[in-house]
């Protein structure tokens, strides 16, 4: 049934958005990275924890190379926690 | 003499240099040249007088000059000159084996033609470019990125740049290169071939082979002189001969010499040289020269490396193995381990241990003997100039005296010892000088007992000096060590400066370190004896006479008033001396052992025995920890020392001891436990009678020979527990068993069951055992006997005493425990020391993020909520409840604040502290109905409590967290697996599962699956089970009642199970349609005609035993076709459970195989909630987030499972770094070490020579920022109170401290 690969693959990525082990994710705006980098790596991005192009949720998000993605995890130990990823190759 | 060099002394210009950074590369041939002092060209080594030739391999100005005289290079003494290089030319070129791999590379890549890389020209510099990029930012892709091009250019079929054909080249380990011409003759690359490809590859285009070329640089921006490693310089013309004071010669007694290893390598490298050149110039055959060139090659290679496979290595006379370069590297026992991080230390002793319990706990007892020739160097100031004339006078033979004194004003230093007038010298102290003193009273040491697996086992101690030989150490402080009595060593040691000293004094003595960073709860506490002679005293029956009271009272420092004693001898005495300690406005309560009320109310034991519960070592919640953290660490010392002494001398007046007559149980509990015995002989020969007739209740997922041995185990193991407990409860209440049992001091139930009742069943891998000669055990057993005496029961006692075959069960079984120690402690060791080594360049930064020292990002912030363990109570920051209960008490008076109120106070500290702390105060605030004035205490004082146990800037976190997992790895079960009744449940766990989750394994051993259901089948066992039949991986064989082979038409005829298909919800079409999409097939009713395919060879249409053959094996493939299910779910058992969060009851599955994508879209699967113990799978299908999550879950259910209390930080950090990079990286060699920046760290933990040369290759450059490399280097540690310098400001406001 070709036809409903992608309806398929409409159906696994909500199912994955919303599995109880992935934390919301989102991707920031140009502005918002920068601040981010700024913050923490001055100005370097490279020293960012690593997202994968091919990870299903960068490709759930659409997210492209470069791209920062905001993580909103929550924490045993802190309630909820933010954590950042920068896209690769 | 002088070889007509300048003589540089390298004594006038004695600077000290800090190392700032380390650069690897290659040598070229004419560097090595322009390095050397002398060509070695003479083959024998000395000449007939013993001494060594001029330009031999031995020759003078290679350095290392004999006791007395000077450096004919350099003019230094033995002592000062630092070696010289000399260098051997090669008569002809030899590959350098170490980079023979990356000359396999790039020979690949290289057109052998043009030079030139094979790959399009527009195509290659857009390669460049990125190469350069992904070389500078992302490292670890750009290898990847190497080895693609090189695949690419490989794979062409003309060179794009000239339009030759490609050759394919093959690399014959170590050494050979063939090129392959097209009718598939190999020709070997001679190394002269190999370097003149090489030499002509252009500068620009070594980036994409991996190598490093600064001109190449230059046009990306990243360097700034040309500075490049040249391929061709894996090709050796001309070899560095070391100095020799690398390799010195040894000599024996008697004027033997030994030469160096190295050395006769060396030489045997010369004499083939020399013997090739003279051939050469001589015109030989050339067969003999290319056998010396061989040979030559040869003895290059086991110069290099002497392990090599495929190359036989050189020995010493065909015995011993010569260590040549690699092997003098790597290893436990070569240069990095061995001598760059192992390193020695001066101002350090050991000795036996033995316990004091009159000692303070922060003291150490040193012999006097070691006080003598330790010494702290104390400079001489107008306040101590008598006190150290003093001790200038006693000499270095009297206790406190000194045995070195430097004098300033002469810069020179006397040993006292040779000293006639010491008193002159005493005399001629000034301000300013130097007393090296012995160690005395009062002076901070450093106590260690190896092996050193947390930061506990090594503190700081003041040292009290002592007479007779062993180190003195308290009680309490044995568990940190780990150490006991039976002949321990431990090793003490001095710091030398005020800065060392007071660091020591402040983060390193015994009482600062009470709390563990492993689960923020005291790992110091009582133990033992302490417990016995607490329970005894504190127990409801207790009296003390007027005599015995103030005898233990006499201990402590201050009395109370007489009117307390008075009333407390009446009541209770044993409590009140237990009170005293206690501050006057503490107030707890808990549960005793043995579930009994302890109450402490406003600094008075009430109610309640004081046992393990109580003031035990590595008990959280505990009297000690709660008096720990309120009152502090000085406060939980002394509260400690105190009530040791008290505990030690009221158990040394009472007396305390066991005996055999203690193990006596009265004759009716004897008859009582012998019937329990019999009773359980009955149950397990009626489940064997059960067995054998076919009519044994089945345990879910379990043959019925299993199910056999479970129902056995659980009668046996069921039986112990009662015997053990009808022993117990029968034991006089002063039985000392029982004390310790109940105190919690030593022992447990089943000890007490096995000294008195019954040893139980011993097992081998928790199994009954059931080796021996065949069908028995043993011969005084039937063959087949397998009850429960043939299977290993011992219903036998210690007391009573074990019969000859029991004997041997418990024996067997013994020594199954002893050799998992042994393996446990191997596997164990390795585990932590691959974490430390992935962890330990981790750092928290002063933005409270976790960075590695080179800067990169772990953690945004460290455990989320910055706060430190070690300063955590029990993993929190703040104990909420108890917070605002010791509040309420100050302020008892007003109403309710309202919601409003508490709202209004917690936003204005919400930006201060996290989310879980916030919410907790206000539930909690709520729930107690707070009153004013209580809220406002409460918030601010939670605020100040969460300040206080943030985590310091500079922490060394990766350490702290390593130490955390790997301590802890020795207490962890071996075991592989668990059963809990079911199959699909029984998973892999302990330390194998551990090592399986950090070890990034693709497949975990037991792969597993809990699906939840949704709302509609989640209810109902039927509907959970038609879920089960349906997900389960149905293959043709489980609905298939036989299959009959159709020869005329070549078929095979499968006879459907109707039954069977229904279960699983199929109808014979969906079968047929499964083959259907290959193979021609044909439904007829239950009968499924497949026609399969078949490859007749010539000759074997007609014989008909092969095409039946054929047939029947093309039949069993059919059968194990999956053909509906979930593929790879191999098992799957339906359990009822509670969910956690609405506590419902509800059915769930698990599964035995995993297929987490497929699962997810199951029709009836609840997707949020469905797991997989498969960390791959989590990544592949849920990401790098949810992965994390996952090695968070797996860890920590393994650490639960074994009951080790780990802080949840710990392995939050472990996850992140493992995730890190987008992917899943093993903590490991291949992983998070490899992604490490500094060479010298990498080449220190495993692979080390790969690594250096890889580095040398890549041309990379290590710059000292991380632990391990500034080690190595010799220099402080940038990490912790290494990152820091502390400065003073002398003048204007007096001395106040600065860090800067």
């Amino acid at each position: 049934m070709p036809s409903s690969d992608n309806e398929l693959d409409e159906k696994l990525k909500k199912i994955i958005l919303s599995h109880r082990l992935v934390p919301e994710h989102r991707i920031l705006s140009k502005e918002e990275a920068q601040k981010v980098i700024e913050k923490y790596c001055g100005g370097d991005k490279y020293k960012l924890p690593y997202i994968r192009k091919s990870d299903p949720i960068v490709k759930a998000l659409g997210a492209k190379k470069d791209d920062v993605i905001m993580i909103i995890r929550r924490s045993p130990t802190a309630g909820v926690s933010v954590y950042y990823r920068l896209v690769i190759g | 003499m002088s070889f007509g060099r300048e003589i540089r002394r390298y004594e006038e210009q004695a600077h000290r240099y800090t190392i700032s950074s380390i650069k690897f590369g290659v040598l070229s041939p004419q560097m090595i040249r322009s390095m050397s002092v002398v060509e070695i060209t003479n083959e024998s080594p000395r000449n007939e007088l013993d001494e060594p030739m001029p330009g031999g391999v031995l020759d003078p100005r290679l350095g290392n000059p004999e006791p007395n005289s000077y450096c004919p290079t350099c003019g230094n003494d033995r002592d000062h000159c630092p070696g010289h290089f000399g260098h051997i030319d090669l008569a002809l070129p030899v590959i350098n084996v170490l980079f023979a791999e990356y000359i396999y590379l790039i020979l690949k890549g290289v057109c052998l033609n043009c030079s030139h890389i094979k790959i399009d020209p527009k195509k290659k510099q857009r390669y460049i470019k990125r190469a350069w990029e992904l070389r500078k930012n992302l490292p670890y892709m750009y290898d990847l990125f190497v080895k693609k091009i090189v695949k690419e250019a490989s794979e062409t079929e003309r060179c794009p740049n000239c339009g030759k054909e490609n050759i394919k080249i093959v690399f014959e380990k170590p050494h050979k290169f063939f090129k392959v011409t097209k009718d598939g003759e190999h020709i070997e690359l001679m190394p002269s071939e190999i370097r003149s490809v090489f030499e002509n590859i252009p500068d620009e285009e070594l980036i994409l082979y991996g190598l490093y070329c600064e001109a190449g640089a230059q046009a990306y921006g990243a360097g700034r002189k040309a500075d490049c490693i040249r391929p061709e310089w894996f090709i050796l013309q001309a070899l560095p001969v070391p100095p020799l004071t690398v390799r010195p010669s040894i000599l024996h007694e008697g004027g033997e010499r030994r030469e160096d290893d190295l050395t006769h390598k060396l030489v045997d490298i010369v004499k083939v040289n020399s013997k090739i050149r003279k051939d050469k110039t001589a015109g030989s055959v050339a067969m003999a020269l290319k056998n010396d060139y061989d040979v030559l090659q040869l003895h290059v290679i086991t110069y290099f490396h002497n392990e090599l496979p495929g190359i036989p290595p050189a020995t010493h006379r065909g015995v011993k193995r010569l260590k040549t370069l690699v092997q003098r590297l790597s290893g436990k026992e070569g240069r990095f381990r061995n001598n760059l991080i192992g390193k020695r230390v001066n101002f350090s002793a050991r000795t036996v241990i033995s316990p004091d319990s009159n000692l303070d706990i922060n003291e150490v007892g040193v012999p006097v003997d070691i006080a003598k020739i330790l010494t702290v160097p104390e400079v001489v100031t107008p306040y101590n100039i008598d006190f150290l004339r003093q001790l200038v006078l006693n000499g270095a033979d009297i206790h406190p005296g000194a045995n070195y004194i430097y004098r300033q004003k002469t810069k020179s230093r006397h040993n006292l010892r040779y000293v006639t007038d010491r008193s002159f010298l005493a005399n001629m102290l000034e301000v300013g000088d130097i007393v090296e003193r012995h160690l005395m009273d009062g002076d901070i040491v450093l106590f260690n007992r190896q092996p050193s697996l947390h930061r506990m086992s090594m503190m700081g101690h003041i040292a009290r000096i002592l007479p007779y030989r062993t180190f003195r150490l308290h009680l309490t402080v044995c568990p940190p060590y780990n150490a006991d009595f039976d002949g321990d060593e431990m090793n003490l040691h001095v710091p030398q400066n005020s800065e060392a000293q007071a660091e020591a004094r402040s983060l390193m003595l015994v009482e600062n370190q009470i709390i563990s960073p492993r689960y923020g709860a005291p790992i110091i506490g009582f133990t033992k004896d302490y417990l016995t002679s607490s329970f005894l005293l504190t127990r409801d029956e207790k009296r003390l006479d007027k005599a015995r009271l103030f005898n233990l009272l006499s201990i402590y420092d201050e009395i109370p008033k007489m009117d307390m004693v008075r009333n407390w001898e009446k009541t209770h005495s044993g409590r009140l001396l237990f009170s005293i300690l206690l501050p006057k406005d503490f107030t707890y309560s808990l549960k005793s052992r043995l579930e009994e009320d302890v109450i402490i109310k406003e600094g008075v034991l009430v109610k309640g025995v004081i046992d393990k519960r109580s003031i035990g070592a590595e008990q959280a919640d505990s009297v000690l920890h709660r008096l720990v953290r309120e009152y502090g660490n000085r406060f939980g010392g002394d509260f400690i020392t105190k009530f040791a002494s008290v505990l030690d001398r009221y158990l040394l007046s009472r007396g305390f001891s066991i005996g055999i007559e203690d193990l006596k149980l009265p004759e009716e509990v004897v008859e009582e436990i012998k019937e329990i015995e019999r009773e359980a002989h009955r149950k397990v020969e009626e489940v064997i009678r059960q067995y054998r007739e076919g009519r044994l209740e089945l345990i879910k997922g379990l043959s019925p020979e299993e199910s056999l041995e479970q129902k056995i185990h659980e009668i046996l193991a069921d039986a112990r527990t009662r015997a053990g407990l009808k022993a117990l409860e029968s034991l006089d209440k002063d039985n000392p068993l029982y004390v310790m049992v109940i105190s919690g001091a030593r022992g447990t139930d089943i000890n007490v069951a096995q000294l008195t009742a019954m040893l139980g069943q011993q097992t081998i891998r928790g199994e009954r055992i059931s080796r021996g000669y065949g069908k028995r055990t043993l011969t005084v057993f039937k063959e087949g006997d397998i009850g429960t005496k043939a299977r290993g029961f011992i219903g036998s006692n210690f007391y009573r005493g074990l019969n000859p075959v029991e004997f041997f069960f418990h024996a067997i079984s013994g020594r199954e425990g002893l050799m998992d120690t042994a393996v446990k402690t191997q596997e164990s060791g390795y585990l932590y020391r691959r974490i430390l080594y992935s962890m330990e360049h981790l750092q928290v930064d002063h933005d409270f993020t976790v960075r590695t020292s080179y800067g990169k990002i772990v953690q945004f912030v460290y455990g989320e909520d910055k706060v430190d363990p070690a300063r955590s109570d029990h993993g929190k920051p703040v104990n909420v409840e108890r917070l605002v209960d010791s509040i309420s008490l100050l302020y008892p008076k007003g109403k309710y604040a309202g919601s409003k109120y508490i709202d209004e106070i917690l936003s204005k500290v919400k930006d201060e502290i996290p989310p879980s702390l916030y919410e907790e105060l206000r539930t909690v605030l709520m729930r107690k109905r707070a009153n004013k004035e209580v809220v406002r205490e409460a918030v601010r004082q939670a605020v100040l409590n969460y300040r206080s146990s943030t985590i310091d800037p500079n922490t060394a976190i990766g350490v702290i967290t390593a130490q955390s997992i790997g301590e802890p790895g020795t207490q962890m079960t071996l075991r592989t697996f668990h059963y809990a009744g079911v199959k699909e449940k029984n998973v892999t766990i302990g330390l194998p599962r551990i090592i399986e989750i950090v070890d990034a394994k693709q497949k975990p051993s037991t792969p597993r699956m809990t699906i939840y259901l949704d709302e509609e089948h989640r209810y109902s066992q039927e509907k959970a089970e038609e879920i089960a039949n349906k997900i389960k991986s149905t293959k043709l064989r489980d609905v298939v009642l036989g299959y009959s082979i159709d020869l005329a038409s070549r078929r095979v005829v499968f006879k459907l199970d109707m039954d069977a298909l229904e279960k699983v919800g199929l109808t014979p079409k969906d079968v047929k349609r499964v083959f259907s999409r290959r193979y021609s097939t044909e439904l007829n009713g239950d009968l499924l005609a497949v026609k399969p395919s078949m490859k007749l060879k010539e000759g074997e249409e007609t014989n008909l035993d092969i095409i039946v053959e054929k047939l029947r094996k093309a039949a069993e493939r059919f059968l194990e076709r999956h053909i509906a299910g979930v593929q790879g779910i191999m098992r799957v058992t339906v359990d009822r459970v509670v969910n956690e969060e609405t506590g419902e009851e509800e059915w769930v599955l698990y599964t035995a195989g995993s297929n987490l994508r497929e699962v997810l879209t199951f029709e009836g699967v609840d997707p949020t909630r469905t797991v997989t113990n498969d960390i791959f799978e989590i990544y592949e299908v849920l990401g790098i987030e949810a992965a994390r999550n996952a090695i968070i879950n797996e860890i920590k259910a393994v650490l639960d499972e074994q009951g080790l209390d780990i802080d949840y930080r710990h392995i939050m950090l472990v996850a992140d770094l493992m995730t890190r990079e987008g992917v899943i990286k093993q903590m490991g060699r291949y992983g998070v070490v490899a992604l490490k920046e500094s060479v010298l760290a990498k080449a220190a933990f495993e692979t080390t020579v790969p690594v250096l040369v890889k580095a040398a290759v890549r041309g990379e450059t290590d710059y000292l920022r991380g632990p391990t490399e500034n080690i190595i280097v010799g220099s402080r540690v940038p990490i912790g109170t290494g990152s820091v310098d502390v400065y003073i400001r002398v003048g204007s406001d007096g001395g106040d401290g600065k860090e800067a």
